[in-house]
């Protein structure tokens, strides 16, 4: 009784994580220079890994990072597993291992800032090695840049939900 | 059970990922890194891109859409400053296009009859084909496009893609319903190119940068800032004469382009369907050449060709 209930718990946060995932990669994967905009979107895939990772701290296993930097490296035409690789090695070494503090922003982001150097720092060694020639760094600094911008707005909205989630969880309990 | 599905392990300090499964998904990565090279993909990868680039596409599609509409979003009053401004440079243009289509008309009849004349077999191009962009995500590594247009609306492998302006690149990975285009900036990219000027041959080589370089130039170019180049059609993969940019000098000295096609967005691109000049067989076939009825073949007949017809000749003087 106990085990389908739990199952029943896993379910939706499945479909949840399946469901930001792809809108994740469709939004990072959209010609946003079409009007003659710059193109400055951040990496939106690391950060809904990240934000998973800590929120279902046991959800986000290598073979799921892995996939999600497969989809990512083929999605933007790239050389495949140039994501992946730094996906894994930058969670491999900087992973959130649980959910506490998640509730507090400024230690989120500053984990986050710490995976996300990792992450294109190894993108663009791996990159570099893929494509023969040393990749130019601009572009990767830009989106690294975008995307520890971009990360507090929706770590706020994360630590929030937290919150709330813990102070229902606290006054239930009492 | 749940700990071998997800391959982390729950421990006193939190959550960590099993040695094992972490060492496999890092060596998966880099296999498929150094399988996967752009210069030479093996052929499973390639059908798995394009595979995967049709499911992709539609979806892409969707998200594409709105965004196109961004385009002529802001204020009313600045844009119908920019149109009241595009419309007076338009008919501009227009009045000035008048004048130049009387002239390229009389061109296009004077060259057929030459080509007519002198039995030019020129490469053949269809029609054209329209194709959405509906990803465009580049980074340091690849400067592409995915567009929604692929082997069934006659995209292949190697077709130019050109906007309003000129060249932009040409495809790559060509799926059922989706294909990739390899930009002229890509670090993958080259193309002959000459000056439309002087005919200065060059070989426009993408450098991940915003404008690619012109290399392979003899030791004293013919070349000033601001000639328009154009493909040469040497290199029997681009057809001749499309527009490619303007060149220039960097603030290293090194020759650049100026691509023209980053005058329109990338949004809307044509594909031109383009038959290359097959390459001729090391021996010609000789199956196809008819039988005489006394045996012999018709360039024997002709004597064009046969290694003993020489002897033979000499044989008899």
């Amino acid at each position: 009784m106990r085990a389908n209930r739990d199952r029943d718990a896993v379910w939706p946060s499945v479909a949840a994580f399946i469901v930001s995932m792809l809108l994740a990669l469709v939004l990072y994967t959209a010609p946003s220079s079409v009007g003659g905009l710059p193109d400055l979107t951040p990496s939106l895939p690391l950060i809904v890994l990240y934000i998973w990772a800590v929120r279902r701290p046991w959800f986000v296993s290598p073979p799921v990072i892995l996939f999600v930097g497969l989809l990512q490296d083929l999605i933007s035409g790239g050389v495949m597993g140039v994501w992946a690789l730094a996906y894994v090695a930058a969670f491999a070494i900087a992973r959130p291992r649980s959910d506490e503090g998640a509730a507090d922003l400024g230690p989120l982001t500053i984990r986050f800032v710490v995976l996300a150097l990792l992450a294109f720092g190894f993108a663009w060694g791996v990159g570099s090695a893929a494509i023969g020639v040393p990749a130019g760094a601009a572009p990767l600094i830009t989106e690294a840049i975008m995307t520890i911008v971009v990360f507090p707005v929706l770590g706020w909205l994360f630590a929030r939900r937290k919150e709330r989630s813990a102070m229902f969880n606290s006054g239930r309990g009492g | 059970m749940a700990q071998r599905w997800t391959g982390r392990r729950q421990v006193d300090d939190g959550v960590r990922f099993a040695p094992t499964l972490t060492i496999a998904c890092l060596v998966i990565a880099i296999v498929l890194a150094f399988l996967d090279r752009p210069d030479a993909r093996i052929q499973p990868l390639a059908n798995l891109r394009a595979g995967f680039n049709d499911l992709a596409a539609p979806v892409l599609e969707l998200a594409a859409r709105p965004l196109r509409g961004f385009a002529n979003t802001g204020p009313w009053w600045r844009n119908q400053l920019a149109l009241a401004e595009e419309n007076r440079q338009l008919r501009l243009q227009v009045s000035e296009l008048r004048a130049w289509r009387d002239v390229a008309l009389a061109g296009q009849e004077r060259n057929a009859r030459y080509r007519e004349a002198l039995n030019l077999q020129g490469p053949d191009t269809g029609e054209r084909i329209t194709a959405w962009t509906v990803a465009d995500r580049s980074n340091a590594f690849v400067r592409s496009r995915l567009v929604g247009a692929g082997a069934e609306a006659g995209v292949r492998a190697g077709f130019p893609a050109v906007n309003v302006y000129g060249l932009v690149g040409r495809i790559v990975d060509v799926g059922r319903s989706s294909s990739r285009i390899l930009l002229l900036t890509d670090l993958n990219s080259r193309v002959a190119v000459m000056a439309d000027r002087s005919n200065a041959r060059a070989l426009l080589l993408g450098d991940n940068t915003g404008q690619p370089r012109l290399e392979y130039l003899s030791r004293e170019p013919d070349l000033v800032e601001g000639d328009r180049i154009v493909t040469s059609g040497d290199d029997n993969v681009l057809p001749r004469g499309l527009p490619v940019g303007q060149a220039f000098r960097d603030s290293e000295g090194r020759w650049r382009v100026a691509l023209y096609s980053d005058a329109a967005p990338l949004d809307l691109v044509w594909i031109w369907p383009f038959d290359a000049v097959a390459v001729p067989g090391a021996e010609p076939d000789t199956s196809a050449v008819p039988e005489l009825p006394s045996g012999r073949t018709v360039q024997q007949e002709d004597g064009v060709a046969g290694a003993s017809q020489p002897a033979t000749a000499e044989g008899e003087g």
